[in-house]
């Protein structure tokens, strides 16, 4: 399945036009020079590279309920996203106590994979919640 | 991962988290979004966030984290498949008035007026080198492993080199630039600037200035090849566009040009190596050099003690968001100084100040806080460097680390780096938090 890309990102409310060439600015400009009588056009080149295709991946399925789960909360290292995590594992404790909830430190940078984590929440886990940034 | 997983974003980050999420897939994730700043929050102030809304969809956050996990997926949210990306047309046909401004208001430009990459100039721009249009160099993102990886090749390089004013000589440098896979516009909050040392031969043949105004708008090549590369890593790596790939907080005015200088090897002390040669090439190489920092001081000051020991003290004192690497940039009058003073090369001026400077106690401490901890319980050295109050605390801290965790080098090499450039109209030097990254031979790509 081909999904254009503009479509894709309309669906995420960022506007197309600034993450690549904008066709749209391009045809607002024309309107404007259709506008002028007697200037030279020119046909110049799109400077843009090539980036990577999208590999669209289906999100994991969603739990009936949490009651009785393991939830990872995972810190992605920023500073403080430990002291918030735990504020959620109190949150769980005060208002929903059969959740269970398991606090571990993402190895690597930020955006790192850390995949023997990963395979310890799917040994044991049913879910994530993932904090934060700064 | 195969697990349903509620991320937790602050507001700040918002167009950058769901166009992440988009260019990995998942254009449909869960995100749930706090405000921001979170870091400096309190416990109990965090407490307050979980019992409130998400400041986007102003609905309650833990309602709505607990329905990330547990309502079922939307027919899109299952969605298979491959996204073509969209770049725009192949071309543009409208005045030249009207192109400046498509490019201007597509995020193609710096925002100052470029040259309009017509065919006829970029086959003229690829007479520059032997490498064939259609030849791949590689890939440049705005933060490799966190944003995506575009690919280009030798013409699409040419067309950039154009449009920021380029001669077809510069080409092989601006190819060189381009083949390091280093981007001028990192997106980091810290706002990094980016800095291009020409060396060898290249440098006359181009007509760099490394005399009188090294580092000022005094010469086309310095000019325009550091716009060059800021031009080039916003089309061909999608980086430089704020809110989505570029996040420095502040921004950096040195990107405009990259500080893009030459070493000044002519006046370089008996003894002392061109950089180029000091990081493995030949003397007749001809190298672009690429360093990562944020921020430079350019000094007058006229001590009654050596410049090498002023500028060990500077070192000392010296702090940015980097403070374990520096780079000196010295006037040919302040390095033949040194060499007066008995530093018969770089290297050996560069180990006297990572040997002799020391670190402020503040900075040593906000900097160590296990170590604190160990002060306080009595553990040495750091109880003596406790007892020294405000002092200097003779902790290096310009050397060449591994990683937090690695065992210690017995040898650690110095982190300063320095490169003689200027006029000699005066005993100037500047230093900054820069540190090298890579070299990229220029030879290679004429």
């Amino acid at each position: 399945m081909k999904i254009n890309r503009r479509t894709l990102l309309s669906l995420i409310g960022v506007s197309p036009a600034v993450l690549a060439g904008s066709p749209a600015k391009a045809d607002q400009s024309k309107k404007k020079s259709a506008q002028k009588s007697g200037e030279a056009k020119i046909e110049t080149l799109n400077p843009k590279g090539l980036p990577p295709p999208i590999q669209l991946i289906p999100m994991a399925p969603r739990l009936s309920s949490l009651d009785g789960k393991t939830i990872f909360l995972v810190s992605d290292g920023f500073a403080g996203a430990d002291r918030f995590l735990n504020q959620i594992a109190i949150w769980f404790q005060k208002n929903m106590p059969n959740v269970k909830t398991v606090y571990r430190l993402k190895a690597g940078s930020y955006f790192d994979d850390d995949p023997k984590l990963t395979a310890e929440m799917k040994a044991s886990g049913n879910a994530m919640i993932m904090a934060y940034g700064h | 991962m195969g697990l349903p997983t509620a991320p937790l974003v602050t507001i700040a980050f918002k167009d950058l988290a769901k166009t992440n999420a988009a260019n990995r897939g998942m254009p449909g994730e869960r995100i749930c979004f706090l405000p921001h700043p979170m870091t400096n929050k309190t416990d109990e102030e965090m407490y307050k966030v979980l019992e409130g809304n998400d400041p986007v969809t102003n609905k309650p956050l833990m309602p709505e984290i607990i329905a990330a996990l547990t309502v079922p997926l939307t027919a899109e949210e299952q969605k298979s498949g491959t996204v073509t990306p969209d770049i725009g047309p192949a071309t543009y046909v409208d005045t030249q008035e009207n192109l400046q401004r498509i490019y201007l208001d597509n995020n193609m430009t710096d925002f100052m007026p470029i040259i309009l990459p017509t065919e006829e100039k970029v086959q003229a721009m690829l007479k520059g080198t032997s490498h064939k249009p259609d030849e791949v160099i590689g890939t440049l993102s705005a933060a490799r492993g966190a944003q995506p990886s575009w690919s280009f090749t030798v013409r699409h390089v040419a067309i950039n080199a154009v449009m920021a004013g380029a001669q077809p000589e510069y080409l092989p440098v601006i190819l060189a630039i381009a083949s390091t896979a280093q981007p001028a516009l990192f997106s980091s909050t810290s706002s990094f600037s980016r800095m291009l040392l020409l060396n060898g031969p290249i440098s006359d043949q181009i007509k760099m200035n490394y005399g009188i105004g090294a580092m000022g708008p005094f010469a086309e090549p310095n000019a325009v090849i550091g716009r060059a590369w800021t031009i080039l890593s916003k089309n061909l790596g999608g980086c430089g566009m704020p809110g989505l790939s570029y996040m420095g907080t502040l921004g950096s005015n040195f990107n405009y040009n990259n500080i893009c200088i030459a070493e000044t090897e002519n006046k370089l002390p008996d003894g002392w190596k061109p950089f180029h040669v000091q990081k493995g090439f030949k003397p007749d190489d001809s190298v672009v050099s690429v360093f990562s920092g944020w921020s430079l001081n350019n000094v007058a000051w006229f001590p009654n003690m050596p410049y090498h020991e002023l500028i060990k003290n500077w070192l000392t004192h010296f702090f940015s968001f980097g403070t374990s690497a520096a780079t000196l940039l010295l006037d040919p009058t302040v390095a033949r100084e040194a060499k007066q003073k008995g530093y018969n090369s770089k290297e050996e001026l560069s180990d006297y100040w990572s040997k002799e400077s020391k670190t402020p106690a503040w900075l040593y401490w906000d900097t160590h806080k296990n170590e604190l901890k160990q002060a306080q319980a009595g553990v040495e050295p750091y109880a003596s460097y406790l007892k020294m109050g405000d002092g200097e605390i003779p902790f290096q801290r310009f050397y060449r680390r591994g990683r937090p965790g690695a065992p210690p080098d017995p040898n650690p090499k110095s982190s300063v780096e320095i490169i003689v450039l200027g006029g000699e109209t005066n005993t100037y030097w500047a230093g900054g938090d820069f540190s090298y990254v890579t070299s990229a031979s220029i030879d290679k790509w004429r």
